[in-house]
């Protein structure tokens, strides 16, 4: 086991890395950029180096910086997170060639995967089924338009150096073709460096599945079961559940099965994610993409099977075999999880950054919270505006749902704009509830909302929401007088208020006295 | 002390009376005793006849008379008008009769210039691309009218707050 590890990432997922660190008796080494200086994953960790300004490619993506603070450290591995460099084949080779063990696959298996039309070559290699598509990039919107036309639409555009959902273009009719082809490019260029774009035929109401894998350095190849990640805003995933909703036992075998050859193919190590595409009337699946990394959405799979995947990650990377066999695994109850963004889902959901002068996050029985920040920490526009992962875990699906009902009404955050008052409508959408999912949910829930808007509430919810709105009122007016009292014209540090106002109290007690 | 705030699109008379932890509420002739807490920096602790209001007030635009009130899973705008103070009241987000400021709501770069000055354009219509945390955010008309001014081109970069388009 290795005695030092370096967390080539920040946030949620470098606090989650160092809690595997600990359970481990690692001691786990953090990078922060200026930004960054005082953040929860640098507070947890044994040592801390600077590694440049806050904008990323300045610091986290600093790929030297990463190396020699390793070196400074004397950490013998990298675990780089999700995001960042974390599917970065120049990355994993720097580390290799500085004698550093990088705890994910070889730099091989992440180009072959990394590149979506060498992985459909790959994977339909590997017998594996693919969505009808081209295998090479797009060289023009002529071509594209060609291909279009050959697969019938509608037809996706998407970033061959791409995934998280960034450069995809869904594009119902040829019109909309070259325009799309543009922007699609413009936004691969942007986020990856590389505008080269593919495209493949858009399956019907298709339900975003994946299969978690793990593989280890002496042959062994598992699956953990199913994700179903449906709920998409963007193609960005927002509510992620294992197992689906459609549980058919014979569907993950299968899946998982087909996950594995595709692993197989490129000598995978350590954990990865096979995304399909599954056809909802047929349950045809259809290889999409591999992920060469932990992804994002891991708590669930680790509520359901009880297994540490970061941990296993670790092992895996010191040369440990998988501490499970496929016979192990065991998927027990439903977990759910809501990514808590700094966004606003009045407003289109824009990242809402900003100060968080109040935070509680919820807790109690099944209720698991993956957070990166705390109160008084600033989300900042130079990062993903997340604010936490919030699981929980039930017996059934109906359970899971009622504990994170509870959670996220449960759940408070001032200061900025959050995605839970969009997350505890959703908890209670009867669509959602009944599981009847695929990746046209968001845009079907938005419509049902603006339908229900325009119906009037029942009586008792009106009595409800009179009082509650005159006790804003009440709030308001209260704050509105401290403020007064203290400073008629100047602005105060919020901080002061809270003695302020037990202060004002007694004096006005005294007066009436 | 009297105020007059908007809420909810509706406008009500406030009478608040204070001694020590127990508070008198007059609104528009209802009347409520309560007994209010405040345990932590602009969060109160109402409770209205035993019924619990936790209410976080928040003032996003640095205003003292537009707060931010959410109490339970709601949130309100609020708007206070102090007789006593020369200026009235400033809603949030207020603006000139009939006019519709598209403003930036982060540092980013303009990637696209859909309308021009002088256009006219639909509710809901593209006005300015925006380009912030590797995502392209298309800004849209908030209602149908004429796009009186273009403040950005191509390329600009542009901070919160700032004002890249009117639409009248």
């Amino acid at each position: 086991m290795f005695r030092k590890i370096l967390i080539a990432n920040r946030g949620e997922i470098a606090v989650r890395i160092i809690r595997a660190c600990r359970d481990l008796n690692v001691s786990p080494v953090a990078v922060f950029s200026e930004a960054d200086a005082g953040a929860p994953h640098v507070r947890l960790a044994d040592e801390a180096y600077g590694i440049g300004p806050a904008p990323s490619i300045e610091s986290y993506l600093q790929i030297e910086r990463v190396v020699e603070a390793a070196r400074l450290s004397g950490a013998e591995a990298i675990h780089p997170g999700y995001g960042f460099l974390a599917e970065n084949a120049s990355f994993a080779q720097a580390a290799a060639d500085a004698g550093l063990v990088f705890i994910g696959p070889s730099a091989e298996a992440m180009r072959v995967m990394g590149e979506k039309t060498s992985a459909r070559r790959a994977a339909v290699a590997a017998g594996v089924p693919v969505v009808p598509g081209t295998t090479e990039p797009l060289s023009s919107s002529d071509e594209a338009r060609e291909v279009a036309a050959s697969f019938g639409y509608p037809v996706m555009l998407k970033a061959a150096a791409g995934g998280g959902g960034k450069g995809m273009r869904l594009v119902g009719s040829e019109e909309e073709l070259r325009s799309a082809f543009e922007t699609a490019r413009a936004e691969a260029a942007a986020a990856f460096g590389d505008p080269s774009v593919y495209l493949e035929k858009a399956v019907e109401r298709p339900r975003h599945i994946e299969i978690q894998i793990f593989a280890d350095s002496h042959g062994n190849y598992v699956h953990l079961g199913e994700r179903e990640c449906s709920i998409q805003r963007r193609h960005q995933k927002v509510i992620e559940e294992c197992p689906s909703p459609i549980n058919d036992a014979g569907l993950r075998a299968a899946m998982g099965q087909a996950a594995v050859s595709a692993a197989r193919a490129v000598n995978y190590s350590g954990a990865g994610t096979v995304e399909f595409l599954v056809a909802d009337a047929t349950r045809e699946f259809y290889f999409l993409e591999m992920n060469t990394r932990l992804q994002v959405e891991h708590p669930v799979t680790e509520l359901v099977t009880g297994l540490d995947l970061v941990r296993e990650q670790i092992a895996v990377a010191a040369g440990e075999p998988l501490s499970f066999t496929q016979d192990d695994v065991a998927w027990r109850g439903h977990a759910i999880e809501c990514r808590v963004y700094a966004e606003n889902p009045e407003n289109n959901f824009l990242p809402s950054p900003g100060r968080i002068t109040h935070l509680r996050v919820p807790a109690g029985p099944g209720v698991r919270d993956d957070g990166g920040v705390e109160e008084g920490a600033e989300v900042s526009i130079y990062y993903d505006p997340m604010i936490s992962k919030l699981a929980a875990w039930g017996r059934t699906r109906a359970e899971a749902i009622d504990r994170l009902r509870r959670a996220l009404d449960e759940y408070a955050v001032g200061g900025i704009k959050t995605t839970l008052p969009f997350f505890r409508e959703l908890v209670r959408d009867p669509e959602f509830i009944a599981g009847r999912l695929d990746t046209g949910f968001i845009a079907r829930f938005f419509e049902r909302r603006a339908e229900n808007a325009k119906k009037s509430e029942t009586t008792a919810g009106e009595e409800d929401s009179a009082e509650r709105r005159d006790m804003a009122l009440v709030a308001a007016a209260l704050d509105y007088a401290l403020a007064q009292k203290q400073h008629p014209t100047n602005h105060q540090p919020r901080e002061q208020d809270q003695s302020n106002w037990r202060l004002a109290g007694r004096a006005a007690l005294h007066r009436r006295a | 002390m009297k105020l007059t705030a908007e809420i909810a699109g509706e406008r009500h008379e406030l009478d608040i009376r204070r001694e020590g932890s127990r508070v008198t509420a007059e609104i528009d002739g209802r009347v409520y005793e309560l007994e209010v807490s405040a345990p932590r920096p602009g969060v109160y602790l109402l409770l209205a006849g035993g019924r619990v209001y936790e209410c976080r007030v928040g003032r996003p635009e640095k205003s003292r008379e537009a707060a931010e009130v959410a109490v339970g899973r709601e949130t309100y705008a609020v708007a206070l008008a102090d007789p006593k103070r020369l200026r009235g009241a400033q809603a949030a987000g207020a603006h000139a009769h009939g006019t519709s400021e598209i403003v930036a709501p982060m540092p980013g770069k303009v990637v696209r210039v859909l309308v021009e000055a002088g256009a006219e354009v639909e509710a809901g219509a593209g006005v300015v691309v925006v380009e912030a945390m590797k995502m392209q955010n298309e800004m849209k008309s908030p209602k149908a009218g004429k796009v009186t001014a273009v403040n950005v081109r191509e390329g600009a970069t542009v901070n919160a707050g700032d004002v890249l388009a009117v639409v009248e």
